[in-house]
């Protein structure tokens, strides 16, 4: 059951990946006082670049071919990671390590690709996103540094009920899912760390890395884009958030809240501006403080 | 001994006087006119060169060095002593022998089959990098080639490259009639049209010794004042996008949509091509346009509130892209630009056009972005109580009757309006009706040195803001 359950909701989230995207863009359009797009319209923007012919710059090499397929690779193996239900048999390899591995290494290969034309926005976004990179993975296991407390192997488990049940307190929970969701905001490339949204090349991160691909490549890009959207907001959900003891009960509850969090994003997005550049530091200073104050007080930490 | 063409000019400088233009004729005469900003008096510094070669005033007033190049590249008379004489408009396409405006080519020249870029001046070393960006961008904007000489993300050099679709306007406009060069005039700039429009009216009625009445005046500044609030609307909406401040973008791009949409009602065109003419200017009823003015106030309000309220927004504005007022007096810099780095100028209250409205100058100090946006903010705001006073008092008028410029007009003058882009100068020799020299000078010529010299230290990631926030015109720079 488990395993039927694991494997629909892995289709499920490869498969709503765009259409959760489109709900952010959506909402954002209407707090700017636009209609927008419909929430499915990345689909067909997915589809247009996919039937389109596929072109290669002339001074790129096999890297620039591999990368958007390592992308969506290590997306696709970061969902079957997660225990999308919040339950998955032991011998699952569902470990918070091996999720943030499979994170950095999409980030290389997004670095490499942007590197590997030699054309300027790419290597000025390879280095942008590999420095992002930098903050975001200390600020990471800082937020989620109770797992290993909890489960002794950082195994992605929920993490809710330990929180919340043994002390009084709601803080640490509270401090935890504060800290991840500011570095999800980094991860996905969203504001205020960087504006998916801009036509400006200079002040792109994620984009410009991906700014010489068209076709198929850009289609599967976008893609992986959107998945690792979906896939890190089921992660923080699955981590943090409440679960029923049904498991198909909690693939819904998933769905619903992946919705919900785009929604929200998309808000939040219409009231911030991007952060200037080197104040980015400060940002994964704060998440990973905040993170770090949540483990001590879970801890024990202040007699709490 | 120094020369007394450099001598005279520089003491026009020390005396706080204001360049309106420096221009050069096809039989080697350069004149400089000046403003006096106190007086409004206009002074003219003029050098019979009578060869090849001229003293080159840029080593002493740097706001000339575009100038100097410019008449370099167009008439090919040499300053002697420049700096830096790197071709500014002229492109490796260009036969050698070409000068547009000192022979007039019968024929369109042969042009050269080579690459159009000029060499950029870069920074050489370890660890810079050089990144070229334009001529064509991604966004919905005219035509700039920048290279930037970077350390990590931080700006060392800037070197812009513009002048890409250079149209010859001014050879263009030579030898035309007075009924032809209107057209021509208005299409020198969609953004700054109004000014330019105007600048010819003046110019020719100036001329012809006629004295336009109060409607009329009125009417112009009607026009003047909704070109601005249509160019700082745009440029209000341009800088949030710099820094994904989306909502603000968006609600700034409706309200400038609304206005143009009432302009194209009111004046039969969004961009007011057409409007004003010698002796003419498209009448309007007063009423209309006083509904106007309180529709948009409706949409401003709200949008300034939300503007001025938002922290992440003026935090990311403040101290970006600084010009002093030392650099600003130094290059000559113009309009917005230089009024938020603490220069109190704006050529409005010198225009006799203006007199009993009494605009108030706009003026800032920080010269950062934040100030530029505020000064937009305020100067807008200023317009409209403009258009709403030239409006009340022009219910109370009868229409002028309209004037006709004689066809043999003669004469040289120097007019200027002030654009939303700072001081637009042209100056105008005709000969019995036909156009002998017309020169163009936007108030954008002399800030694009200026945003060469706010970006460096910046971080390249905040060139787009710094760039919106000077937003200066490429067509009235490369006519």
């Amino acid at each position: 059951m488990v395993w039927i359950v694991q494997g629909v909701g892995v289709a499920v989230l490869v498969a709503v990946a765009p259409w959760m995207w489109g709900i952010a863009q959506t909402v954002k359009a209407r707090c700017q006082g636009r209609r927008g797009p419909a929430p499915g319209q990345l689909y067909w923007i997915i589809r247009k670049h996919w039937h389109k012919e596929t072109t290669v710059p002339d001074r790129s090499s096999w890297v620039f071919r591999l990368a958007p397929s390592v992308s969506m690779a290590s997306l696709v193996l970061i969902v079957i990671t997660i225990p999308i239900a919040g339950r998955v048999p032991p011998e699952w390899p569902h470990n918070m390590l091996t999720l943030f591995f499979l994170l950095a290494l999409e980030r290389f290969w997004s670095g490499l690709a942007g590197l590997d034309t030699g054309g300027t926005f790419g290597g000025l976004g390879a280095s942008r996103i590999t420095t992002l990179g930098t903050g975001i993975e200390p600020a990471l296991f800082a937020a989620l540094g109770i797992a290993w407390q909890v489960s002794g192997d950082g195994a992605i488990v929920p993490l809710a009920a330990h929180l919340t049940n043994g002390s009084a307190s709601l803080l640490p929970w509270a401090l935890a899912s504060v800290s991840v969701a500011l570095v999800l905001l980094a991860e996905w490339g969203r504001l205020p760390v960087d504006n998916p949204d801009t036509h400006l090349e200079l002040t792109m991160m994620h984009e410009a890395t991906l700014l010489e691909y068209d076709g198929r490549f850009l289609a599967l890009s976008e893609w992986a884009m959107a998945l690792k959207f979906t896939a890190l907001v089921a992660f923080a959900w699955v981590v943090l958030g409440p679960q029923f003891s049904s498991l198909w009960a909690n693939l819904g509850l998933r769905i619903v809240e992946m919705a919900a969090t785009a929604g929200a994003l998309g808000w939040l997005e219409s009231r911030l501006t991007k952060l200037r550049y080197f104040q980015l530091p400060a940002y994964f200073a704060v998440a990973a403080g905040i993170g770090m104050l949540g483990f001590y007080l879970a801890s024990g930490g202040l007699g709490l | 001994m120094v020369n007394p063409w450099i001598r005279q000019n520089v003491a026009m400088k020390e005396a706080h006087a204001e360049l309106l233009t420096l221009t050069a004729t096809r039989d080697h005469r350069l004149q400089a006119t000046w403003l006096h900003p106190r007086s409004g008096c206009q002074e003219q510094v003029t050098l019979e060169a009578s060869q090849e070669y001229f003293p080159s005033l840029t080593p002493m007033l740097p706001e000339v060095a575009w100038d100097e190049r410019e008449i370099h590249d167009v008439f090919g008379y040499i300053p002697n002593g420049h700096p830096d004489l790197r071709p500014l408009l002229r492109t490796p396409r260009w036969p050698d022998n070409f000068r547009p405006l000192r022979d007039r080519p019968s024929a369109r020249p042969a042009w050269r089959d080579a690459e159009p870029d000029n060499p950029a001046l870069t920074v050489e070393g370890e660890g810079v990098t050089i990144m070229k960006v334009g001529p064509t961008h991604a966004g919905v904007i005219e035509s700039g080639h920048f290279v930037f000489s970077l350390m990590g993300e931080n700006v060392l050099h800037m070197d812009a490259h513009l002048f890409q679709n250079h149209r010859g306007v001014e050879s263009l406009l030579e030898g035309q009639t007075v009924d032809a060069v209107g057209a021509i005039v208005t299409r020198i700039c969609a953004a700054d049209t109004v000014s330019h429009q105007t600048n010819w009216a003046l110019a020719v009625e100036a001329l012809a010794g006629y004295d336009s009445g109060a409607g009329l005046t009125l009417g112009r500044i009607v026009l003047l004042e909704s070109e601005r609030v249509l160019s700082h609307l745009n440029d209000l909406a341009q800088i949030p996008a710099g820094v994904g401040f989306q909502v603000a973008h968006q609600q700034a791009l409706a309200i400038k949509e609304a206005w143009q949409r009432s302009l194209q009602r009111l004046y039969g065109h969004r961009f007011l091509f057409d409007t004003v003419r010698p002796g003419w200017v498209v009448p309007v009823d007063p009423e209309d346009l006083l509904r106007l003015v309180h529709a948009i106030r409706r949409q401003w309000t709200p949008w300034r509130r939300l503007v001025e309220g938002h922290h992440g927004f003026n935090d990311r504005m403040a101290g970006v892209g600084v010009t002093t007022l030392a650099e600003v007096i130094r290059f000559g810099g113009q309009g917005v630009v230089s009024r938020s780095a603490g220069k109190v100028f704006d050529a409005r209250t010198l225009l006799p056009l203006y007199q009993d409205l009494r605009p108030v100058p706009v003026v800032e100090s920080d010269g950062d972005v934040r100030a530029r946006f505020s000064v937009r903010v305020q100067e807008l705001e200023e317009s409209l109580r403009l258009i709403e006073q030239a409006a009340a008092r022009l219910r109370a008028m009868p229409r002028d009757a309209r004037w006709c410029p004689p066809d043999a007009v003669s004469g040289q003058v120097v007019v200027y309006t002030e654009s939303p882009h700072g001081l637009n100068v042209h100056d105008v020799a005709v000969v019995r009706g036909r156009v002998l020299r017309y020169h163009i000078r936007a108030g954008t010529y002399r800030n694009w040195p200026l945003l060469a010299h706010a970006v460096p230290g910046n971080a390249v990631a905040d060139f787009p803001l710094i760039n919106k926030s000077f937003e200066l015109c490429y067509s009235c720079t490369d006519r």
